[in-house]
């Protein structure tokens, strides 16, 4: 199918660029979202928020190797690479926000609607118009126009797949691929690791096809189903499970889990404030120290990652240990009274 | 965690001797917990003594003359300085040790005499692992394979 | 992928007394309860498991409870994770004494009837020592199979090592070993060509590359030959890095914590530092994966809170008829129900104390008289030192190398063999580091503050633990027995343990101390070793201070041999004196070599599944 988005390579480059971005937009809310939780509490909350985290990271190391598969280079250091949060989401006909806070009702709904399977509904278009008059950070654009968004997160990678199928048809047509990256640069399984999926060297279009098959099963769902191919819960139904207070098992309706039950104390989360910045502290503090002491410890492992993604895959062995250095980073943040009791503090992933 | 001016002077005192920042001391959310477990265990006079004694030291500059005036007006207290080292063991390893039992006779029986764990997080959050660049056994994992690499051991 | 845990409970006591369609039942869920319900459950059969203790762990949620009743104890001992019950009690080594001579010491749930008091341990709960267990899986070695024709010490095993080779293999598919296979070709021991292990061996520790460095290629000279000196990884059965060229390249896919919702954590080591005594992720394996697997058949049921009291026999045919069992309500009461549990085959597999403690219980001598003795265990020697430069200790998993060059040779015509691990949680097994290097600096040596942290970083991170696992024979008096004096809260009566350390052993122990000091010496180690004589485990031996500790490697005391006149099973486990009751684990070994006993004895269900299925068919 032709793609109407996305028409040459470079933009094809662009755009998966831009899906690096979005997968590992999500990672700071997630993250902060899980830290949250006071130690022993909401072991569920725990586990799933948990899970999710490390997929996303999944999910942005298979989005580096579609990249890397046509010749592109991931780069997790350009400005703005990091959203401000709030940053912008599209949700159908209208947008959402995403921000890093505590673990509460309102962050579980703004997190169902990143994971929830949406596509634009037939004869309507995948695109939204959208007066882009705030400065957040917007993600799932289109191509060229930061006004035009896709109409979900699925359009966003649907347009992707479509585009990889056409273009390589079309070099193919003159002898040529568009898989010209070199696979040294993949980064696979053994790098890499995540219960939720393997990672295999992305090669050609069907390789690509079913890296990005996992992502949406997985996370930004496309189709209704709760478990993917490989019996795994789609993240959506995931953080629905808290909602719903019950685990869903095979079998089940989207309506109506049937697992074990499961509770939430919301009120077992640390009080922190909602996108802190680094301006709300007090200059020169040791808090304030501390949250710039974040900031440049998640640089560098972004700078770390974009090592790996860029031929030295075995650089992701060293990140994983930093991954874990920044749970007692933001755990300490988040455990620090903000001055004038305004709850808590939080890592404010200015980078 | 709420703040109130006599929970940070604890944990200002807490920074002192253990020599962690007071943004490392808040950050293991156990400050108001064992602040409250000092003062159901040794009585809030106790601990006010020992809050009252380090506030002249508190505003020493050098860090040298902080410890001397520590070994001698709390850790060298007779009512004092067991409770200080009962503190420090506290925030290193997360267990409460008791007290001397010449310290109970002098200076009351406190309210429980065995070694305990304040709560399952003091184990989780003590301050030696941090201090070796390491992790308590059973928590804050480091990540696989991480042990192969040389330990990175904060400096202070 | 996670497992989904099944609820496999079957409480209603009557049904299941009159259910008289059980192809097996299995006393125990620890490691080889657990691989043969699921070989049978595999192969089509019924089973019933019968387990002394609750079925806490087998949810996550379970799991984590011991946890973090781990995290509030005060004193880390090896069983903290695990709640007292007086109904299934398990030994605990912080409860020991030593003893006079010809004392005997019943304060806890052991009877220690001397004239060694063993702090070894296992632990009854859901899974068994499974949970506990620090998950090391070397093989033996082809020579440990036949140490009394080689080294004229011991007894030889009805079986050798080619016998039950490709059992290894399925048992560290099972229990998911990571290990390379370069690593592990030492002394006699072999891999048929081309294998590769499940996952890759995990990486040795900056502590165990600190010790390489200084002990790497150096020598040792033992009755007249000389051994060249390794640092080499252990196998664990812990997941790592799947191996690619696994299953002729069909690759492997670890096992994660069970739970009965997806969570997926455990697939790989995080590096907690915690195997022994629970691994908070369930990288490592515990039987309850297995019986993931056992209770999805749906033809695996399981009685829990149900200790087995007695072994019923039919006089004439000498085949058991029954498990009489005592089911209790909850532990904090010693209320219980009577039920006698029947199927076509018996297997009992509580352990190398308990199941003995149950036969000797139910007057099951064996006509060779052997149900409870040779009871064996590792003897280990503790050696420790502080390093010359900062080593990074406690930090890895508790042990990711050691020195294995004196497993094998032939000294032991002589003296013990041994195995020695480098211990990466530092002194903490022979001190109670770190706390008492803390509560040493704190209180006598005055510090706090900067001072305070300088000292602990050079007294803890220096930290090196070399524990010696020295092989112990099998010898008669060493027993386990049951006396009507000594019983539990349900009425059952007690392990009674006698226990001396051999000779041989005592051999190997002596020259183990002789070759920490040479290596210390070598590393420029402060070595800081003393032996307590108030201590439970000190022995004396020709004028020097020992203290030996046990192992937790308990095996021989319902031994396997070819002859029914010296030996209480056969090659298959099955005993001797009653056709279908079937002895299954450690107890079965005739000896234990240098070898942590789980991986053999894992090999060795499976061999008696295959028995015991084509006994079921026929």
């Amino acid at each position: 199918m032709a793609s109407p988005d996305i028409t040459s390579i470079e933009v094809l480059r662009s755009q998966l660029a831009k899906a690096i971005q979005l997968e590992h937009a999500t990672i700071p809310p997630y993250l902060t979202a899980l830290y949250s939780i006071r130690p022993g509490a909401n072991t569920d909350a725990t586990q799933i928020l948990r899970v999710i985290v490390v997929e996303e990271m999944l999910h942005l190391t298979i989005s580096a190797n579609l990249l890397n598969a046509i010749g592109g280079k991931p780069d997790l250091t350009v400005k703005g690479f990091v959203p401000s949060y709030p940053a912008t989401l599209p949700d159908g006909e209208t947008d959402f926000t995403v921000g890093v806070g505590p673990l509460s009702p309102e962050t579980l709904k703004a997190f169902l609607k990143i994971e929830r399977p949406a596509m634009a509904p037939a004869g309507k278009s995948r695109h939204v118009v959208r007066k882009s008059d705030d400065h957040s950070t917007h993600l799932c654009t289109l191509p060229e126009d930061a006004t035009l968004r896709y109409y979900s997160i699925g359009e966003f990678y649907a347009a992707i797949r479509d585009a990889i199928v056409y273009l390589d048809q079309q070099a193919k047509a003159k002898g040529e691929t568009i898989f010209t990256g070199d696979p040294k640069r993949q980064v696979t399984s053994e790098y890499y690791y995540s219960g939720g999926g393997k990672l295999w060297p992305i090669v050609d279009p069907a390789s690509a096809a079913k890296a990005i098959d996992l992502v949406i099963q997985q996370g930004e769902g496309k189709t209704q189903a709760i478990f993917g191919d490989s019996g795994e819960i789609a993240h959506y139904y995931r953080f629905l499970q808290l909602d719903k207070n019950r685990y869903y098992q095979q079998g089940d309706s989207p309506e109506n889990p049937t697992g074990p039950a499961l509770t939430t104390d919301w009120s077992a989360v640390w009080p922190i404030a909602t996108n802190l910045k680094l301006a709300a502290l007090p200059a020169g503090s040791e808090l304030y120290d501390a949250a710039v002491a974040f900031n440049s410890a998640y640089r560098q492992f972004l700078a770390l990652l974009t090592r790996a993604y860029n031929g030295e895959p075995q650089v992701l062995l060293d990140a994983v240990p930093r991954m874990f250095e920044f749970r007692n980073l933001i755990q300490q943040l988040i455990c620090n009274p903000l001055p004038g009791g305004n709850g808590n503090a939080a890592p404010t992933y200015e980078i | 965690m709420t703040s109130s001016p006599r929970l940070e002077n604890f944990v200002a005192f807490s920074a002192q001797i253990t020599a962690f920042n007071k943004v490392e001391i808040w950050g293991t959310g156990l400050a108001d917990v064992y602040l409250d477990t000092i003062d159901g265990l040794v009585g809030a006079a106790v601990t006010d003594a020992l809050l009252d004694a380090f506030a002249p030291i508190a505003t020493l500059r050098s860090d040298a003359a902080r410890t001397d005036r520590l070994r001698l007006e709390v850790f060298g207290s007779e009512r004092l300085g067991p409770v200080a080292r009962a503190i420090v063991k506290l925030w290193y390893i997360g267990v409460w040790y008791p007290l001397p039992s010449t310290w109970q006779e002098q200076f009351g029986p406190t309210a429980r005499n065995d070694a305990f764990v304040p709560t399952p997080a003091a184990f989780v959050e003590g301050l030696l692992w941090p201090a070796i660049g390491s992790h308590p056994p059973g928590a804050k994992a480091p990540g696989y394979g991480s042990w192969r690499l040389p330990p990175n051991i904060p400096s202070f | 992928m996670s497992p989904f845990v099944k609820n496999p409970n079957r409480p209603d006591l009557a049904a299941l007394q009159s259910d008289s369609d059980y192809d097996a039942i299995v006393v125990g869920s620890g490691i080889s309860g657990a691989i043969i319900a699921n070989e049978l459950a595999q192969a089509g059969k019924r089973v019933l498991i019968v387990e002394a203790a609750p079925e806490t762990d087998r949810t996550y949620e379970g799991y984590t409870e011991y946890l973090n009743h781990f995290y509030g104890q005060s004193a880390k001992d090896n069983q903290s994770p695990f709640p007292i019950n007086p109904n299934a009690a398990t030994p605990r080594g912080s409860e020991l004494r030593k003893l006079d001579p010809l004392e005997t010491n019943s304060s806890s749930y052991i009877v220690q009837s001397g004239p060694y008091v063993s702090d070894t341990v296992y632990t009854r709960v859901f899974g068994g020592t499974s949970i506990h267990w620090e998950a090391k899986t070397p093989r033996m070695l082809p020579q440990d199979f036949k140490t009394q024709t080689v080294f004229g010490q011991g007894r030889d095993w009805p079986i050798g090592y080619e016998d039950i080779e490709t059992d290894y293999e399925t048992a560290e598919r099972e229990m998911g070993v990571s290990a390379d296979v370069e690593d592990q070709k030492y002394l006699d021991l072999k891999f048929r060509d081309s294998y590769v292990f499940p996952m890759r061996g995990l990486p040795p520790s900056w502590l165990d590359e600190q010790v390489a460095q200084g002990i790497d290629n150096s020598q040792v000279e033992l009755y007249g030959e000389r051994y060249a000196l390794k640092v080499r990884p252990f196998p664990q059965a812990r997941n790592g890095i799947p191996n690619p060229a696994y299953d002729g390249g069909k690759g492997f896919e670890p096992t994660s914590a069970v739970a009965s919702h997806q969570i997926d954590i455990g697939g790989r080591c995080q590096g907690n530092t915690n195997c022994v005594p629970i691994c908070p992720v369930q990288a490592k394996y515990h039987s309850g994966k297995t019986l993931a697997k056992a209770f999805e058949t749906g033809r695996v049921d399981l009685l829990s809170q149900a200790v087995a009291s007695k072994v019923i026999i039919d006089d004439a045919s000498g085949r058991v008829t029954g498990i009489e069992t005592k089911v209790y309500h909850h532990v904090s009461s010693p209320a219980y129900k009577t039920v006698t549990l029947r199927a076509r085959l018996y297997v009992i597999a509580a352990n190398a104390i308990e199941t003995p403690r149950l036969l000797l219980a139910s007057g099951l001598r064996s006509k060779s008289g052997l149900v409870g003795r040779n009871l064996m265990d590792h003897a280990y020697l503790l050696n420790w030192a502080l390093m010359p430069q900062i080593c990074g200790t406690t930090r890895g998993t508790s042990c990711t190398s050691g020195i294995v060059d004196l497993r094998g040779g032939s000294f032991r015509r002589s003296q013990a063999a041994f195995a020695v691990d480098i211990h990466n949680d530092g002194w903490g097994w022979a001190t109670g580091s770190p706390s008492t290097d803390l509560v040493e600096l704190v209180d006598d040596g005055n510090k706090f503050g900067r001072d305070l942290r300088n000292a602990i970083i050079d007294r803890v991170s220096r930290q090196l633990l070399l524990a010696f696992m020295i092989e112990v024979m099998p010898s008669e008096s060493n027993r386990v027995t049951v006396d009507p004096t000594y019983k539990d809260p349900l009425d059952n009566m007690r392990p009674v343990v006698s226990f001396a350390v051999p000779e041989y052993s005592m051999r190997g122990a002596a020259y183990a101390r002789q070759f920490a000091k040479t290596l210390f010496a070598r590393l420029g180690a402060e070595d800081h070793t003393h032996y307590d004589p108030s201590n439970y485990g000190f022995i004396a031996y020709q004028g020097d201070p020992y203290e030996i500790r046990g192992g937790n490697h308990l095996a021989g005391t319902h031994i396997m041999g070819s002859d029914p006149s010296t030996s209480v099973v056969d090659a298959d486990q099955r005993s001797w004196d009653h056709d279908n009751l079937y002895l299954v684990g450690a107890g079965s070994m005739p000896t234990i070599g240098t070898a942590n006993v789980s991986l053999t004895m894992a090999a060795i269900a499976y061999r008696s599944a295959r028995k015991i299925i084509a006994t079921l068919n026929h």
